[in-house]
């Protein structure tokens, strides 16, 4: 087994380990210590992952699985999956570090390390139909997290959302692993089927409804691990950009810009942080389904940086939120809390987060921002105008939360002895989390290359493909032509 | 990169970037430095700046050269696409850099001992530091994205500023809403580089405001360099504070006073007005954009002249008084009159910082005053005491609700969004409804979105 392959089953290895774990009788805050451990050792292998080229060579490719004779990578390393990889872990890690102890239980861990494992496992596969599978597992993990009563009617919408969009995703896989379907109408209807899907998985508008309400009404925690991977844009990566004809990535576009004005301005009037946190999310994520949508190499490279950049800060954003729901209970945003003396590192954090989110110069949202912006605004301008009021409406949003959660009044002297600070743990990870967010802002070139060549590889995949298609376009009357001809 | 300019303008900006990186990354992690250092770093950061953007100046003059582009490398990627380093310098861009940092100098020396002790002491130098940083990338930006990075610092931190003693909600929601107008500005000076960038495929402002033929340079036509006026004179409305937009000003007062003299007395006030100047080769090719910054502008300093004589606190007084010298800046550079409108704002910087500087003493100065003559000092009149009791009742009205600005905008723009918005909210539960209907009612969630 070669050196990729024993790193690579290493990193699988660790979510499994604490998986097991979880049924041993250790007590859970030790459980904790050891996912955190486990998530540190998986990031520091994906990054070696990341910077090493004999890594990224890695390739098992199946015929079982699919019609097309070369057959299909089930498990490969290439340019976009190398970065993938740490993202994953890094949001694991995140979760694990700073769940608050109250909500802290063994199944949580579990669901946690299982989530992070599909989440890894996706991130590897450009099967549809692994695909489809660990789709089905990730929905299924996330609604096992919503199996409390009080949950129930959230539980009850993101199955009806998630059932339909995974069922649809199912139909539109079959179409197009089918025989003999490429180029073919049925073809372009399987695609459309999984862009449905993808659509609803990311909540873009009209299929949204359900994300602020589970993250508004849900559990906060599970849904945004569920959420931030972003696991629709990889499907739409991987499976939709390839073969999709102009139109339809157009059609995603505009979709995905009008969520991305639509989300951040409804985010400006919420009442609940959480709900605030939900409309967030579907802009930011609409933001990066329109740059992949575009089939410029730096709008495409923007887009897979938005992806980074978005995934981590709002991660980050709303982990600050539930830390400090753990502080004070739920959060309006209709009155001011105060509290910023006391907890000035996540009120820091909160903000610098926030501003990523917003694509704030000096972040890595910024410089993915721009890429999107430079790239598309040739082919789409109306991507350029939208970019910026979804940006200017997110940054009023988020200094809004950040002034409303932070700010506005004094400590009461009655209370002024109760610890609100941050635990070292959870400082030591919103630090480390800014710091990344900032540090690649600031000294892009490493990453803004690999996604440049992440994106020229899922062009130079999309060319050959229209290529051949065309060919055999091209080839169908001509052999009509000959069956004629006697 | 072996010129003595190019060295000079990085140490130039790049000393308060240094300071601002340093003290951020203390607040970061909760040790934040003692004051001594504070002020001898912020100190020590400003005058350097000043000295190195000064010698760039006079070595600027000295070798007569005009607008260079001074490029410092591809800074987001190696490929094409990513954002260029890169700084414009010419003597506006130089003489206004140094004015700037010598401005910041004083404030930085003056803050030391204002906010000697005060709880924010640390936070109020780290946005000094980031302000710092993003007015001198305004002054000398090179391309879009450079001045956008500058523009955008500038206007968070000034909007952080105002909420600055944050433990009242009043300077908070005051804060908000000078941010909400800060980012129309910038969203609509954004909208400019990406129209800029589709029409004439370029983002560089060398070319843009090179001084020369612009249109035929970037192959603009009048329509499209008419549209990328209009938008770049909104961004400058919204930063300047002219109308529709005055009524920031007055709530921007809420700051500590060493940053209501360096943002609204002197520096960020300004920097509309200089993104003006700058722009004044393209302004130029567009009647409608000179029609409109001249008449924006004349209509400012009219409104800003009647309001401030009835303020009744002193910053509030100087910020208006401040905003009628800005409105005639504007309208001298709609006119052509470059080289007197930079004298006049460079002076007015100046000048207007000394006196919102020494506002906190208003009183014992006017004692002193007193004491010297022997009587009160005579108030002055002029053309207000002409006008009929009647007409002098209404512009009384109109100067005391401040021109009803912020109702208007209340009316026109936020309550129709807030109406808009809410109605979605509204919608996207329902949608939720029908698919799962709620188990019981849901008064309490109802009531949430009437308090919004």
């Amino acid at each position: 087994m070669s050196d990729a392959r024993l790193l690579l089953a290493g990193i699988v290895a660790l979510p499994f380990l604490v998986i097991a774990l979880s049924y041993a009788p250790v007590h859970v805050e030790r459980l904790r210590r050891f996912a955190v451990g486990s998530a540190i050792v998986m990031l520091l292998a994906a990054l070696v992952v990341a910077v090493s080229p004999s890594a990224r060579a890695l390739s098992i490719r199946s015929g079982a699985l699919t019609w097309v004779p070369a057959g299909e990578a089930i498990i490969r390393i290439d340019a976009l999956s190398a970065v993938l990889l740490p993202f994953a872990a890094s949001l694991w890690l995140l979760t694990v570090a700073v769940t608050p102890r109250a909500s802290l239980d063994r199944g949580g861990l579990r669901r946690t390390a299982l989530a992070t494992l599909v989440t890894l496992v996706s991130f590897l596969t450009e099967s549809a139909v692994v695909l489809l599978l660990l789709s089905v597992a990730s929905v299924w993990t996330f609604l096992s997290a919503l199996a409390e009563p009080a949950h129930r009617r959230q539980r009850r919408i993101a199955a009806v959302y998630l059932g339909c969009s995974t069922v649809i995703f199912g139909a539109g896989v079959a179409l197009l692993i089918s025989p003999g379907m490429q180029g073919t109408i049925r073809e372009t209807v399987g695609l459309w089927l999984i862009v449905v899907a993808a659509l609803v998985r990311k909540g873009i508008v009209p299929f949204h409804a359900w994300v602020p309400e589970v993250f508004d009404h849900g559990r906060l925690g599970p849904a945004i691990l569920f959420t931030a991977p972003q696991l629709g844009a990889y499907i739409t990566v991987v499976l939709i950009v390839p073969r999709a004809s102009p139109e339809m990535l157009r059609t995603i576009a505009v979709l995905a810009l009008g969520t991305a004005v639509y989300g951040a301005a409804l985010a400006l009037v919420q009442t609940s942080a959480r709900r605030a946190c939900g409309y967030l999310f579907m802009s930011q994520s609409a933001l990066v389904m329109a740059g992949l949508d575009c089939t410029s190499v730096s709008a495409l490279a923007g887009g897979l940086l938005v992806w980074l950049s978005a995934g981590l800060a709002f991660a980050g954003l709303a982990r600050c939120v539930l830390v400090l729901e753990a502080r004070r209970g739920r959060l309006d945003l209709t009155r001011y809390h105060g509290g910023y003396e006391r907890m000035s590192v996540l009120a820091i954090s909160f903000l610098a987060m926030g501003l990523a989110c917003t694509g704030f110069p000096g972040t890595l949202g910024f410089v993915g921002e721009e890429l999107l912006v430079q790239g598309a605004i040739d082919l789409f301008p109306v991507m350029g105008f939208a970019v910026v009021i979804a940006s200017a409406l997110t940054g009023l949003a988020v200094v809004r939360m950040y002034f409303s959660l932070f700010c506005g009044r004094s400590d009461p002297l009655t209370h002024s002895g109760l610890p609100l600070g941050l635990k070292r743990r959870e400082a030591w990870t919103f630090g480390a989390l800014v710091v990344a967010l900032i540090g690649f802002g600031i000294a892009p070139r490493p990453l803004v290359d690999s996604r440049f060549a992440a994106s020229n590889e899922i062009l130079q995949q999309r060319r050959a493909r229209l290529a051949k298609v065309e060919r055999s376009a091209g080839a169908s009357p001509r052999t009509s032509g000959a069956e004629d001809t006697p | 990169m072996s010129a003595p300019l190019e060295w000079l303008v990085l140490v130039g900006i790049g000393s308060p970037a240094v300071l601002f990186a340093l003290l951020a990354a203390t607040s970061l992690v909760n040790r934040p430095l003692p004051e001594r250092w504070t002020a001898t770093l912020a100190g020590t950061a400003m005058t350097v700046a000043c000295a190195a953007l000064s010698l760039a100046l006079v070595l600027h003059r000295a070798t007569g050269t005009g607008i260079r582009l001074l490029t410092y490398g591809e800074w987001s990627a190696s490929y094409a696409g990513g954002i260029t380093l890169e700084f414009l310098v010419d003597r506006l861009s130089l003489a206004f850099a140094a004015l700037s940092a010598a401005i910041l100098g004083v404030v930085s020396a003056f803050s030391n001992r204002y906010l000697h002790r005060e709880a924010g002491y640390n936070r109020y130098f780290v946005l000094l530091a980031m302000f710092a940083t993003g007015m001198l990338l305004v002054a000398l930006a090179g391309n879009i994205a450079v001045l956008f990075v500058g523009w955008e610092l500038v206007g968070l931190s000034s909007a952080l500023l105002v909420g600055f003693f944050h433990e009242r909600p009043a300077p908070v929601s005051n804060a908000l809403r000078v941010l909400s107008i800060y980012r129309i500005s910038d969203a609509a000076m954004f909208s400019a580089a990406v129209l800029l960038r589709h029409l004439a495929g370029t983002d560089s402002l060398a070319l843009l405001f090179s001084g020369v033929s612009v249109l035929s340079t970037v192959g603009l036509t009048q329509t499209s360099a008419t549209s990328i006026a209009v938008l770049l004179i909104v961004a400058v409305a919204g930063k300047s504070a002219l109308l529709p937009f005055s009524g920031w000003l007055p709530r921007a007062m809420e700051g500590p006073t060493p940053s209501s003299a360096v943002y609204y007395g002197s520096l960020s006030i300004h920097a509309g007005c200089f993104l003006l100047l700058r722009s004044a080769p393209l302004i130029e090719h567009s009647v409608v954009a000179r029609l409109l910054a001249g008449g924006l502008g004349a209509a400012t300093a009219i409104f800003a002249a009647i309001t401030t004589r009835v303020q009744s606190d002193v910053k509030s007084s100087l910020a208006y008084a401040a905003l009628t010298q800005v409105g005639i800046i504007v309208v001298e550079i709609a006119l052509g009159w470059y080289r007197l409108a930079f004298v006049h704002l460079a002076g007015h910087a100046c000048f207007r910082l000394l006196q919102f500087l020494s506002a906190p003493n208003v009183l014992h100065d006017l004692h002193g005053m007193e004491d010297a003559i022997g009587d009160r000092p005579a108030l002055a009149g002029g053309l207000v005491d002409s006008v009929s009791g009647r007409m002098r009742h209404r512009l009384f009205l109109i100067a005391i609700e401040r021109g009803f600005v912020d109702s208007i905008l209340d009316r026109v723009v936020v309550d129709p969004f807030t109406r808009l918005t809410r109605r979605l909210t509204t919608l996207d539960r329902w949608l939720c409804d029908v698919v799962v209907p709620a188990e019981r009612p849901r008064f309490a969630e109802e009531g949430e979105d009437q308090d919004e």
